[in-house]
C-alpha cells in the first residue's frame, strides 16, 4: 500500500542517521575500549570484530576502580559526593520554586516561568564566566564577604576548592531541574489538596501526605535530567577550579582523551560509566518507556 | 483560628522569599557579566568605570577576528544544525508514530539514546567514529561538528514532535486521501500545516541547544577556525581575556533570547489560529540534556 | 446517474485474533440508500473502511461497477467518505475545505469557484464560505463534510455515523435532509449507524450486522416486521420474544404450545420444530376483555400502563408467566383497561413469527423463562 511505502520514505533518512551516528558511534567507542594499541604510533586501534576484543583497557580501568584503593575509585567517589550535594541543593531550592510557581503563583505564573526559562537560553558558559568574574580574588563576592569577616582577604575561590565546584554545578543545572518538576506539579489537580483539607488534614500534613508523594515522578525526572550531565561534566571544574584534585569522572575521561596514547583508557572509562548509569537508570527508564509507548500510540 | 491563618501566611511568605531570592541569584551574575562588558579597564572582576571600548573601537569584540570568527562559526553551526535536524527529526517522528510494525519501538529507543548518556560519552564515541572510520564528507571540523550537534539535538526534536503528533488524529490524513490527495500531498497539505507549532518549537530548541553546545562541538573540532563561542569562552575565561569576552558572550545570549521570544509569539499565534489545544511551552515538553 | 453498484464477496478482516468482519457478502444497488446497522463492534465501520480503502481486507472481493478496487489506494477510488468526527481541516476555511479535493484535480479557476458555490448551496452553507471550522456548529461542520465529499461526484458516498455527535432534534432534521439530498443527487449512499430508528427512517435497504456477520438484509419493513433471527428481532424495535414449543404445522402454518395454550403462527420459519423463539411486535398485540377468549388468545393481567403521548404501552403478564408489551394507539377514547385488569392477549397468527436458529449470543430477556414449562408440552 502506498501509504506504507511513503511512511518508510519519511523514516529511512532518520533511521540511517541514527544507526550510523548513534549505534555505530557507540560501537566504535566499544571497539576502541576493547581494542589494541598500534605498536608504532602508540595510538589506539579499534577492534571491530568481537573475536578480536581484548579486555586489557577495561581491566585496567576496573583495577583502577578498586574500591578505596584505585586512583579512579577516588575520583568516582568524589564525583558521587559532589553530585549528591549538588542534587540536594537543587531539590532544596528548586522544589519550593517549582511548587510555588505551579500551585501558588496565580497571575504571576507566566512572568515567573519566563524568568525561570531565561537561564536556559543563556549559555552555560556565560553563566560560569559570570561567576569567574565574581569569584576572582578582587571580585565582588570577596568585596562583600571580606568586610563581613566571613573570609580572609583575597580568598581564592577559584584555586581548586570543592565548594566552588559543587556550587557551580548546582548553579548551572538547577534551572534544568526546576522545569520537569514544575511540569509534573502543574498537571497536579489542586482538588486533591482541597479534598485532603476537607478530610481534616492540616497544611503540613496535606503537604507531606498528598503533595509530596504526587510530586515524586517530577522529582525523579528532574533528578535524572540533571544528574546525567553532571556525570559527564568536566568543564565546570575546568572553569571554576582548574586542578584535577577537584575533578570528577568527566575530567578524568577528558584528560585521557586529550592524550593520544591513553584514548583507549578514556574509552574504557566511558564504557564503564555508561554501564554504571544504565544500571542506575534502568527502573526509571523502563517506567518512562512504558508511559512513552502509551503516549506514542 | 487566627493563629492558623498566620501560620499559612508565613509559609507563603517564606515561599515567595525563596522564589525571589532564587530568581535574583539566578540572573544577577549574568546581568553583572553584561555590566562588566562596559568596564573602563581590562578587568572582568573589578569595576573601573564605564566605557564602550569593548563594543566599538580597535579593542572591541567586533574588531578582533578571534571573537568575530567564533560568533560567525557558532551561527554557521546553528543554521546548519537546525536546517538538518528539524526536517530529519520531524520525518522520523511521523514514521515512528504512524508506523504499524515491529521496527518502530527499537528505532524509538535508539533515537533517544543520546538523551540517556552523558554528552561526553556521545562526543567521545562520535570522535572515534569519525577518526577511525573513513566516512565520506564527515571529518573532524565543521562537518563533524554539525553531525555531532544534529545527533545530539535529534531526540529533543523527536520528543517535541511525537508529543504533538499523538494529539493529531490520523483521520485528517485519511480525509485528505479520501478526497484524492496522494500520501505525499496529504503530508504536505494537511499534516505539515497541523504540525507547524511543533516544527517551530523544534527549530527554536534546536537553535538554542546548538548555540550553547560545548562538549560535542569541542570534540569534533579541528583547527582554530572551527572554534565556537562556548569553546572560546572555555579557553579564555581563566586567562587574561578582556571584557570583550563578556561582550561576545552577551551577544550570543541576547540573540538566543530574542529568537526564542519571537518564536514564542509566533507559536502562540499559530496554535491559536488552529485552536489545537495549547501545548505547554516547548521547554516544558522537553527535558534537555543540554550540557554546556 | 448510473454507476455506484458495489458487490462485496466473502469479505474478511481480522484484528489480532478477533474477526472483525467474518466472510460477509453484501450488494449495494446503484442509487440506493443502503445502511449497515448494528451495535458497536459488529464490523460495520470496518467494512465501510475497507470499501473506502483505509483497511486492507484479509480476504474477499470488493467490486465497484465491476472493477475490483481492493488493490486501489484510497486516493484513487471513486468513493468519498463523511467521517464520524467530520475531520474538517482546521487550518483551512470552509471554502478551501470544500475545494480541497477539486484542487487535486486541476480544474480551472472559474469552474472551481462555480462548483464550490454549487456544493455549498446544496448543503445550505452559502454564506459561511469564509468561516473557519472552529466557528461552526456541529451541524454546520457536518454539512461542510458532505459538501466536500459530494463536490467530487463520487460513485458512492460512505457515511460513518455522521449524526452521532448531534442532539436529537438536529439529528432528526438532518436525517430528513440527508434522505432528500440522496434522492436529489441520486448516487449510492452507504450509511453506517447503530441507531435503528435512523436506519429505518432513511434507508432503502438495511443490512443488520452482529459480531462480524450479516444477520439479515432487507427493506426497513422487512427487517422490522419479518425479522429472520432473534438478534434482528431484538435489535429493531421492541421485541416481544416468546418462547414456545413448535409441535406441528401445515402449509405455511405452525402450531405452538405455550404452557397449556395453543397458538398458530403464520410468519417466519413455520417448518421449525421443538423449542423455538417467536416474535410479535407490540403494535400487533391486541388486548381484549377478559371474558372473550378465542383463537390465538392468552389470558393475562395488565401490570403497568405507560403513557407515551402518541400511544399507550401496556405491559402484560401472561398466565404462563411471560411478559409481553402491547402498544395501544391513542385515539381519543379512554383506555378500556387499567393496572391490574385481567385481559385476553390476542396474538394474530400472521403477526406471530417463528425465528430461525439460536446459537448466537443475544441479550437475555426477563420474559423468556419458559424452558421448564416446555417440558410439560404435550407431544404432537
Amino acid at each position: 500500500m502506498t501509504p506504507r511505502r511513503y511512511l518508510l520514505a519519511l523514516g529511512v533518512p532518520g533511521l540511517i542517521w541514527v544507526v550510523l551516528f548513534v549505534t555505530l558511534a557507540l560501537y566504535s567507542l566499544l571497539a576502541i575500549a576493547l581494542g589494541g594499541l598500534d605498536p608504532l604510533l602508540l595510538t589506539p586501534v579499534p577492534a571491530w570484530n568481537p573475536l578480536d576484543w581484548s579486555t586489557t583497557n577495561v581491566h585496567l580501568v576496573a583495577q583502577s576502580l578498586q574500591p578505596f584503593s584505585g586512583d579512579t575509585w577516588v575520583v568516582f567517589q568524589r564525583t558521587c559526593i559532589y553530585i549528591l550535594i549538588a542534587l540536594a541543593g537543587c531539590i532544596l531550592i528548586g522544589y519550593p520554586v517549582a511548587y510555588f510557581t505551579a500551585v501558588h503563583a496565580g497571575r504571576w505564573r507566566g512572568t515567573i516561568l519566563a524568568l525561570l526559562v531565561l537561564p536556559l537560553l543563556v549559555s552555560y558558559m556565560l553563566r560560569m564566566l559570570a561567576w569567574v568574574g565574581l569569584l576572582s580574588p578582587q571580585g565582588w563576592v570577596n568585596a562583600v564577604l571580606v568586610p563581613l569577616h566571613i573570609v580572609l582577604s583575597n580568598f581564592g575561590w577559584l584555586d581548586g576548592r570543592a565548594i566552588t565546584v559543587v556550587s557551580g554545578l548546582m548553579y548551572g543545572w538547577i534551572p534544568y531541574f526546576i522545569i520537569p518538576v514544575y511540569a509534573a506539579l502543574a498537571r497536579f489537580d489542586t482538588r486533591y489538596l482541597e479534598a485532603s483539607r476537607d478530610l481534616g488534614a492540616g497544611t503540613g500534613s496535606t503537604f507531606f501526605r498528598v503533595t509530596l508523594p504526587m510530586s515524586r515522578q517530577g522529582l525523579l525526572a528532574g533528578t535524572v535530567v540533571v544528574a546525567l550531565p553532571m556525570f559527564g561534566d568536566f568543564f565546570t571544574n575546568g572553569l571554576l577550579s582548574g586542578v584535577s584534585s577537584t575533578g570528577m569522572v568527566g575530567t578524568l575521561i577528558n584528560t585521557y582523551a586529550e592524550s593520544q596514547t591513553n584514548q583507549a583508557v578514556a574509552a574504557a572509562l566511558a564504557v564503564w560509566l555508561t554501564v554504571f548509569l544504565a544500571i542506575l537508570l534502568l527502573p526509571y527508564l523502563r517506567s518512562s518507556a512504558r508511559a512513552g509507548r502509551e503516549v506514542g500510540r | 483560628m487566627s493563629s492558623r491563618l498566620r501560620h499559612v501566611c508565613w509559609g507563603k511568605v517564606g515561599l515567595v522569599t525563596i522564589v525571589v531570592l532564587y530568581i535574583l541569584w539566578s540572573l544577577a551574575p549574568v546581568a553583572i557579566a553584561f555590566l562588566f562588558s562596559f568596564n573602563a579597564g581590562y578587568s572582568r572582576s573589578t569595576w573601573q568605570g564605564f566605557s564602550l571600548q569593548w563594543w566599538t573601537g580597535s579593542k572591541s569584540v567586533f574588531n578582533l577576528p578571534i571573537y568575530t570568527d567564533a560568533i560567525r562559526h557558532s551561527m554557521l553551526l546553528a543554521v546548519l544544525s537546525v536546517a538538518i535536524t528539524v526536517p530529519l527529526g520531524v520525518s522520523l517522528s511521523i514514521f515512528l508514530s504512524r508506523w504499524r510494525g515491529i521496527t518502530a519501538r527499537p528505532a524509538s529507543f535508539l533515537a533517544t539514546v543520546p538523551l540517556v548518556v552523558p554528552e561526553l560519552v556521545l562526543a567521545l564515541a562520535l570522535f572515534f567514529l569519525v577518526t577511525k572510520v573513513n566516512l565520506p564528507i564527515v571529518t573532524l571540523g565543521t562537518s563533524g561538528q554539525v553531525v555531532g550537534q544534529v545527533t545530539f539535538i535529534l531526540p529533543l526534536v523527536i520528543v517535541i514532535t511525537i508529543g504533538r503528533l499523538s494529539s493529531i488524529p490520523t483521520g485528517y490524513e485519511e480525509a485528505a486521501q479520501d478526497l484524492g490527495a496522494s500520501p505525499p500531498q496529504s503530508f504536505r497539505l494537511v499534516l505539515v500545516p497541523l504540525l507547524q507549532p511543533a516544527i517551530l518549537a523544534s527549530a527554536i530548541v534546536a537553535f538554542a541547544v546548538s548555540i550553547d553546545d560545548f562538549v560535542i562541538t569541542q570534540y569534533m573540532s579541528s583547527t582554530s577556525s572551527t572554534q565556537s563561542v562556548p569553546m572560546l569562552i572555555y579557553t579564555a575565561t581563566r586567562g587574561g581575556a578582556t571584557p570583550a569576552l563578556n561582550a561576545m558572550a552577551t551577544i550570543m545570549a541576547v540573540t538566543t533570547i530574542l529568537i526564542a521570544a519571537i518564536g514564542f509569539v509566533l507559536y502562540r499565534l499559530l496554535a491559536r489560529r488552529e485552536q489545537i489545544a495549547d501545548a505547554p511551552a516547548p521547554a516544558l515538553a522537553v527535558t534537555p540534556e543540554g550540557a554546556r | 446517474m448510473a454507476g455506484g453498484h458495489i458487490q462485496i464477496t466473502d469479505l474478511s478482516k481480522v484484528f489480532g485474533d478477533v474477526p472483525a468482519v467474518n466472510h460477509i457478502d453484501l450488494e449495494m444497488v446503484s442509487g440506493e440508500f443502503f445502511s449497515m446497522l448494528g451495535p458497536s463492534g459488529c464490523g460495520k465501520t470496518t467494512t465501510l473502511r475497507m470499501i473506502a480503502g483505509f483497511e486492507d481486507p484479509d480476504s474477499g472481493q470488493i467490486l465497484l461497477d465491476g472493477v475490483d478496487i481492493r488493490r486501489t489506494p484510497p486516493h484513487k477510488r471513486p468513493v468519498n467518505t463523511v467521517f464520524q468526527a467530520y475531520m474538517i481541516f482546521p487550518h483551512l476555511n470552509v471554502y478551501e475545505n470544500v475545494a480541497f479535493g477539486l484542487r487535486r484535480q486541476r480544474v480551472g479557476k472559474d469552474e472551481l469557484r462555480r462548483r464550490v458555490g454549487a456544493a455549498l448551496e446544496l448543503v445550505q452553507l452559502g454564506e459561511l464560505a469564509k468561516r473557519k471550522p472552529q466557528q461552526l456548529s456541529g451541524g454546520q461542520q457536518q454539512r461542510v463534510a458532505l459538501a466536500r465529499a459530494l463536490i467530487l461526484e463520487p460513485a458512492v458516498l460512505l457515511l460513518d455515523e455522521p449524526l452521532g455527535a448531534l442532539d436529537a432534534k438536529l439529528r432528526h432534521q438532518l436525517q430528513d435532509e440527508l434522505k432528500t439530498l440522496q434522492e436529489t443527487v441520486g448516487i449510492t449512499f452507504v450509511y453506517v449507524t447503530h441507531d435503528q430508528e435512523e436506519a429505518l427512517t432513511m434507508s432503502d435497504r438495511i443490512a443488520v450486522m452482529s459480531h462480524g456477520s450479516v444477520e439479515q438484509i432487507g427493506t426497513p419493513r422487512e427487517v422490522y416486521d419479518e425479522p429472520a433471527t432473534e438478534f434482528v428481532a431484538d435489535f429493531l424495535g421492541v421485541s416481544n420474544l416468546l418462547s414456545a414449543g413448535a409441535v406441528s404445522g401445515g402449509a405455511g402454518e405452525c402450531l405452538l404450545q405455550v404452557g397449556e395454550f395453543t397458538l398458530t403462527a403464520r410468519g417466519g420459519d413455520t417448518a421449525a420444530r421443538g423449542q423455538v423463539k417467536c416474535v410479535v411486535r407490540p403494535e400487533r398485540v391486541n388486548l381484549k376483555p377478559a371474558d372473550a377468549p378465542g383463537p390465538n388468545r392468552l389470558p393475562g393481567t395488565v401490570e403497568r400502563l405507560v403513557y407515551l403521548g402518541s400511544a399507550i404501552r401496556a405491559i402484560v403478564r401472561l398466565a404462563t408467566g411471560q411478559t409481553l408489551q402491547s402498544l395501544i394507539p391513542s385515539d381519543g377514547r379512554p383506555v378500556a383497561f387499567e393496572q391490574g385488569s385481567a385481559v385476553q392477549v390476542e396474538l394474530p397468527a400472521d403477526a406471530l413469527r417463528v425465528l430461525t436458529g439460536g446459537g448466537r449470543a443475544v441479550t437475555p430477556h426477563a420474559e423468556d423463562v419458559l424452558s421448564d414449562q416446555l417440558e410439560g408440552a404435550a407431544d404432537a
